[in-house]
C-alpha cells in the first residue's frame, strides 16, 4: 500500500489475462485449502507445508500464521525437546528468508518472538548479532529495535550483572551514533539507557558533561538536525539542580550565537534560541536581560518569514511571551 | 511518470466510484491479498464516503451482514470470515457498525468479554497470541467505549502502560522504550482523550514536534527525515487537533499536498503523488481534508478520537471527551 508508483500501462494482451488469471485462481485454491484444514482443526506435517507456500506469497495473513503454531504446538514431536529445538531452529532460518521482503511486517516480528520463546535452548547473543545485522539494512526500522529490546531484556534477565547489559548497548549506541550522528533510533534507545547508567557509574556529572559534548557535536555537524536539538532540550530537563541547568542554558545560548555566526538565519539555532530566554527566565527571573527578551520576541517574528510553515507556532509564543514579558511586546 | 500539474480540486466522484468498485476486483490478486484486513477496507471506504457525504454508496445491509459473519466464537472479530479475531478486526467491525446504526445487532457482553480478556496486568494484546503495543490500548478502550462498557477495563493500567511509552522527545512510541512515531501518538493522544488523561502529556514538546512533520511539500511525514505520506495527515492532524494546535501547520499546504496525491484517471488518493491509490490512503487523506478544514468541498467534519463523522460521534455519546481536555489548554 506503500510507495507503489502509477504505471500507465497499456491494456494487457489475451495471454497476459489469461497468466493473471491463472496466479489469482493458483492463490485462491491454495488459501481456500489452507482454510478448510484449519477450520477442520488439521494439524499434520503436510498442513504445515502448506501453510509455509502460502505465507511465502502472503506474509500478512496473521490467522495463517496463528495456524501454522498451533500446528507445530500438535505435532508429536513437539513433545520432543530436540526435535522442537530443530524444527524452531528451522523455523528462525525460513522467517530470516521472507523477512527481508517484508522488514516491516508485525506477523513476521511476532511469530519470531513466539519461536524463540517456545526454543528449549534460545540463542540470545546469536539474536542480538542477527538483529544488529537487519538493523544495518534499515537504521530506523522500529521492529528491529523493538525487537532488539526483548532480546535485550533477556539477555539482562539472565545475567547477574544487568548493569552490564546496560552498558553494553550503551556503547552499542555510541557506536551507531559515531558512525552516523544523525541516527535517531541511537539517540532515542540512549535516551532510554542514560537514566539507569548516570544511576550506577560513580560519576553522574561527568557522565552529563560527556553526554552535552557529544551531543553538541552533533549539532555541529547538522545544525538542521531537529531530533539533535531534542536530544539537548531533554538533557538539559534532566539536570538534578537548577544552578545547573541555568548554566548549561548559558552554555546553550553561548553554543547558538557562535552557530549564527556561521548561518543567520538557521532556523532551529534561532528557536532554540528563543526557548533559551523563555526557559531562563522562568527559572531565574531576572536572569535574562532586557536586550534578550527584546531579541527573542524580534526573532520570532524573523521565524515568520524564515520559516513559514509554522507562522501558527510562532505567533502563539509572540503571543505568550510578549504577554509574560509585557511592554516589550510591539 | 509524474503528474503533470497536482490536482487542486477534490475529485469527489471518481473517488466515490473507486470506493464502489473496491469489492468488484475478483480478477486481480491484490483483492485476494488483502482479504485479511476487509473488514478494515469496509471501514476505511465508509469514512471516506461518509466525510464526501455520499453514505448511501454502498449496501449497508449488506456490509452489516458480512460484519456480522465475522464476529467468531470468542466474541472478538476477524478481518474476514473465518479469520482468527483481533482487537483491530473487531475495532473496524464496531466502528463500522456504529456508523451504519447497527451496533444493536451485536451481543455488547461478548464483544466486551473478549477485550477485557486481551488486558494483562494493565497492558492489552493484540489478540491471545500476546502482541502488546499502544495501539491496542487505545483500541480497547474505544470499542469499550463505543459499547458503553469502559468501566470494566482497568483504565489505570492503560494510563499508566501509555505514560510508560512517553519519550524525551514528548511523543509516544509502540511501548515502553519505542520511538515516537506519528501514528503511536494518535493512538496514545486519543486514548488519553477517552480517559481524560490529557494532563500527562508534554503539550508544548509534543506539538512542536508535531509541528515539525510538515516537511517543505505541504506533506507530513511519521517522525523525523522519513519521506511526506497522506496518511500522516490524519495520524499528525488529528493529534494536532487533541493538543488544540492545528494552527501550527500550514494547512492549506497540507491540503495541497493531499489533492496532489489523487489518482485523477482511477479515483482514490494515494500514499504521495503518482503512486497507486488505495482505500487506506483515500480514508486519511479525506479526514485531513476535512480536518484541515478544506474549502473546496463541503466535506463533513470529523472526529480526531474517533476517526468518525463528528455528527455519529456526538449522537452515539462519544463527543464528551472534549470536556475533559485540561483547562489550561483552552485558549
Amino acid at each position: 500500500m506503500h510507495g507503489r508508483r502509477r504505471q500507465h500501462e497499456r491494456e494487457p494482451t489475451a495471454d497476459e489475462k489469461a497468466q493473471a488469471q491463472q496466479r489469482v485462481e493458483r492463490y485462491c485454491v491454495l488459501s481456500t485449502q489452507v482454510a478448510e484444514l484449519k477450520a477442520a482443526n488439521t494439524y499434520t506435517v503436510e498442513a504445515l507445508s502448506l501453510t509455509k507456500q502460502l505465507l511465502e506469497q502472503n506474509t500478512e495473513l496473521h490467522s495463517v500464521w496463528n495456524y501454522r503454531r498451533q500446528i507445530f504446538m500438535h505435532l508429536d514431536s513437539w513433545q520432543d525437546m530436540d526435535a522442537r529445538q530443530q524444527a524452531l531452529e528451522r523455523e528462525l532460518a525460513f522467517l530470516l528468508e521472507i523477512i527481508t521482503k517484508n522488514i516491516k511486517s508485525y506477523w513476521m516480528w511476532n511469530h519470531r518472538v513466539w519461536a524463540l520463546g517456545a526454543l528449549p535452548r534460545p540463542e540470545w547473543q546469536r539474536e542480538l548479532g542477527l538483529v544488529a545485522k537487519l538493523l544495518a539494512l534499515d537504521a530506523r526500522n522500529y521492529h528491529g529495535w523493538n525487537y532488539r529490546r526483548f532480546v535485550v531484556a533477556h539477555l539482562r534477565a539472565a545475567r547477574e550483572d544487568a548493569g552490564a547489559v546496560d552498558e553494553q548497548e550503551f556503547a552499542f549506541t555510541t557506536e551507531q551514533i559515531t558512525r552516523d550522528c544523525a541516527n535517531h533510533a541511537a539517540w532515542h534507545n540512549r535516551s532510554k539507557l542514560l537514566p539507569a547508567i548516570l544511576a550506577q557509574r560513580g560519576e553522574p556529572q561527568a557522565v552529563l558533561q560527556a553526554e552535552t559534548d557529544l551531543i553538541l557535536n552533533a549539532i555541529y555537524t547538522d545544525p538542521d538536525d531537529q531530533n539533535a536539538w531534542l536530544y539537548y532540550d531533554w538533557l538539559l530537563d534532566i539536570q538534578t539542580s537548577d544552578t545547573d541547568r541555568v548554566r548549561l542554558l548559558r552554555g546553550k545560548v553561548a553554543a547558538i550565537r557562535e552557530l549564527l555566526e556561521l548561518e543567520e538565519d538557521g532556523k532551529w539555532p534561532l528557536v532554540e534560541l528563543v526557548g533559551a530566554f523563555a526557559e531562563l527566565d522562568k527559572l531565574q527571573p531576572g536572569a535574562v536581560t532586557d536586550a534578550e527578551k527584546g531579541e527573542a520576541l524580534e526573532t520570532l517574528r524573523r521565524l515568520k518569514s524564515i520559516d513559514p510553515l509554522h507562522i501558527g507556532r510562532y505567533t502563539d509564543m509572540l503571543r505568550t511571551l510578549g504577554g509574560r514579558w509585557g511592554s516589550l511586546a510591539t | 511518470m509524474e503528474p503533470t500539474d497536482p490536482c487542486s480540486a477534490l475529485l469527489a466522484d471518481k473517488h466515490v466510484e473507486f470506493i464502489k468498485r473496491l469489492d468488484k476486483k475478483h480478477d486481480e490478486l491484490e483483492y485476494w491479498m488483502t482479504e485479511h484486513l476487509r473488514v478494515s477496507g469496509i471501514y476505511w471506504g465508509l469514512v471516506a464516503l461518509f466525510l464526501l457525504d455520499k453514505p448511501a454508496a454502498l449496501d449497508h445491509q449488506q456490509i452489516v451482514t458480512y460484519i456480522l459473519g465475522c464476529q467468531n466464537s470468542d466474541g472478538g472479530f476477524g478481518g474476514h470470515t473465518n479469520h482468527d479475531s483481533h482487537l483491530l478486526y473487531t475495532m473496524s467491525a464496531v466502528q463500522v457498525l456504529l456508523m451504519l446504526g447497527a451496533l444493536d445487532q451485536i451481543d455488547t457482553k461478548r464483544v466486551t468479554d473478549y477485550v477485557v480478556g486481551l488486558q494483562r496486568d494493565g497492558m492489552v494484546s493484540g489478540d491471545e497470541w500476546g502482541e502488546q503495543d499502544t495501539r491496542f490500548a487505545f483500541i480497547a478502550v474505544a470499542i469499550l467505549s463505543q459499547l458503553g462498557t469502559l468501566e470494566q477495563l482497568d483504565t489505570q493500567g492503560i494510563v499508566d502502560y501509555v505514560r510508560s511509552a512517553m519519550n524525551y522527545d514528548g511523543g509516544f512510541g509502540s511501548g515502553p522504550g519505542g520511538e515516537s512515531h506519528a501514528a503511536q501518538v494518535y493512538t496514545c493522544l486519543a486514548c488519553l482523550a477517552i480517559l481524560g488523561q490529557l494532563h500527562v502529556v508534554d503539550r508544548e514538546r509534543l506539538s512542536g514536534w508535531l509541528a515539525e512533520r510538515q516537511l517543505k511539500c505541504g506533506g507530513l511525514n511519521g517522525r523525523p527525515q522519513k519521506l511526506e505520506d497522506v496518511c500522516y495527515s490524519w495520524w499528525v492532524l488529528s493529534s494536532l487537533e487533541i493538543l488544540g494546535r492545528v494552527h501550527w501547520v500550514d494547512r492549506q499546504k497540507l491540503c495541497g499536498f493531499i489533492l496532489s496525491a489523487q489518482d485523477e484517471e482511477r479515483g482514490g488518493i494515494a500514499d504521495r503523488p503518482g503512486d497507486v491509490p488505495d482505500v487506506y490512503h483515500t480514508c486519511f487523506g479525506m479526514a485531513g481534508l476535512s480536518l484541515a478544514g478544506f474549502k473546496g468541498y463541503a466535506l463533513k467534519p470529523v472526529d480526531p478520537v474517533y476517526c468518525m463523522p463528528k455528527d455519529i460521534v456526538e449522537r452515539a455519546g462519544l463527543g464528551s471527551w472534549t470536556d475533559k481536555v485540561p483547562e489550561s489548554w483552552r485558549e
